[in-house]
């Protein structure tokens, strides 16, 4: 399986005015702060509102979902005694919002799948759109992953002792996929499995680099904070690290000690 | 009345979270769904929420929705002759 990668867009990339990437004020005003990430930032990815009519298939990742929303519904709940429940934040709370928000914006009816298991939900979501594109089914796929914290979210997991040595964090990343090469391609993503056990760096430069030079970026939450789409962040750092000249980028992450996951990048040779 | 009209400006505003919007821009007597703010049906389900939640005004019969809904001058009028 392999595919190509035509661009990669972070949250914080995002440059241009919110207005321009989601024109339907409408859409917006009830958008809440991690749905205008993550749709801006899929939008930006695709190069503007009029690319998501090329995609065949919009899939998205998400270990959370829309937090704010989701508590924001569920306080209502107990506070209204539950009566009088506002209908925007439960349509929103809904994992598969985004997803739904990218292809509301130019009406697209394609395949639109919402990945929501955990720590995995990036890696599952580029599963999908490799074996789509492998089985010939999308040649033009955008692929990306979200998630927000919010301070009830922060105090639990602070509770629990998740940040004695990691920084939480929260963002969104997407990317679009294609099956053939063309002059937008920057990498390719060749190689994607899942394990059932943890690997060291050098375990995972013997099973998985097919290059002497590879590089590997192992567990990426130290970096980009403890959240579910580190994971995909770190996809977004292989690729920038072959845009820059490497040659292969052997990615590997394993958050919770969960079951880990390890994809491969490569240059375009 | 005034004050009345003031304020549920305000709530739309808050409740909607109608961007950019400030009271004054609203016209009180022009349309609130299709033209003017251009509100959906979710907007009407807030709207009967603001009703109830700061008025205590059901809207009883959903036939008489559309004139109350009509615009902010109309809502105010029905919260007026209902709100005990």
């Amino acid at each position: 399986m392999r595919c190509y990668i035509d661009s990669v867009v972070t949250a914080q990339d995002v440059a241009t005015d919110i207005k321009l990437l989601i024109p339907d004020a409408g859409l917006r005003r009830r958008m809440s702060r991690v749905i205008k990430s993550a749709v801006t930032t899929a939008v930006e990815c695709v190069g503007g509102t009029e690319g998501i009519d090329a995609l065949d298939a919009i899939i998205t990742a998400t270990g959370w979902g829309c937090l704010a929303d989701s508590e924001k519904f569920l306080r209502n709940m107990i506070v209204e005694h539950e009566q009088l429940l506002n209908p925007t934040p439960f349509i929103q709370s809904t994992f598969n919002t985004v997803g739904g928000q990218i292809a509301l914006l130019r009406h697209n009816h394609c395949y639109n799948v919402t990945y929501v298991n955990r720590s995995h939900s990036f890696e599952d979501a580029l599963l999908d759109a490799m074996m789509r594109i492998a089985d010939g089914e999308s040649c033009n796929v955008l692929v990306g992953a979200f998630d927000e914290q919010t301070p009830s979210q922060h105090r639990i997991m602070e509770r629990m002792g998740a940040f004695r040595t990691v920084a939480d964090g929260e963002g969104a990343v997407f990317a679009r996929l294609t099956a053939q090469r063309s002059e937008q391609s920057v990498a390719q993503v060749t190689a994607i499995d899942f394990l059932c056990q943890s690997l060291t760096v050098e375990q995972c430069r013997e099973r998985y680099a097919t290059r002497a030079d590879a590089t590997v970026v192992y567990n990426g939450y130290a970096k980009y904070g403890l959240f579910p789409t580190s994971a995909a962040y770190t996809f977004a750092e292989a690729v920038r690290l072959v845009q820059q000249g490497e040659s292969e980028v052997v990615v590997y992450n394993e958050y919770f000690g969960a079951a880990p996951a390890v994809f491969r990048v490569q240059c375009i040779g | 009345m005034e004050q009345l009209v003031q304020e549920l400006k305000e709530h739309l505003i808050e409740e909607l979270n109608l961007e950019e919007i400030t009271p004054e821009d609203i016209d009180a007597a022009a349309p609130l769904f299709g033209d003017g703010l251009g509100l959906d049906s979710i907007d009407a389900l807030e709207i009967i929420l603001i009703l109830e939640k700061y008025y205590g005004v059901k809207l009883a019969n959903s036939a008489e929705a559309k004139p109350v809904f009509y615009s902010v001058n109309s809502l105010a009028e029905y919260i007026m002759q209902n709100r005990k």
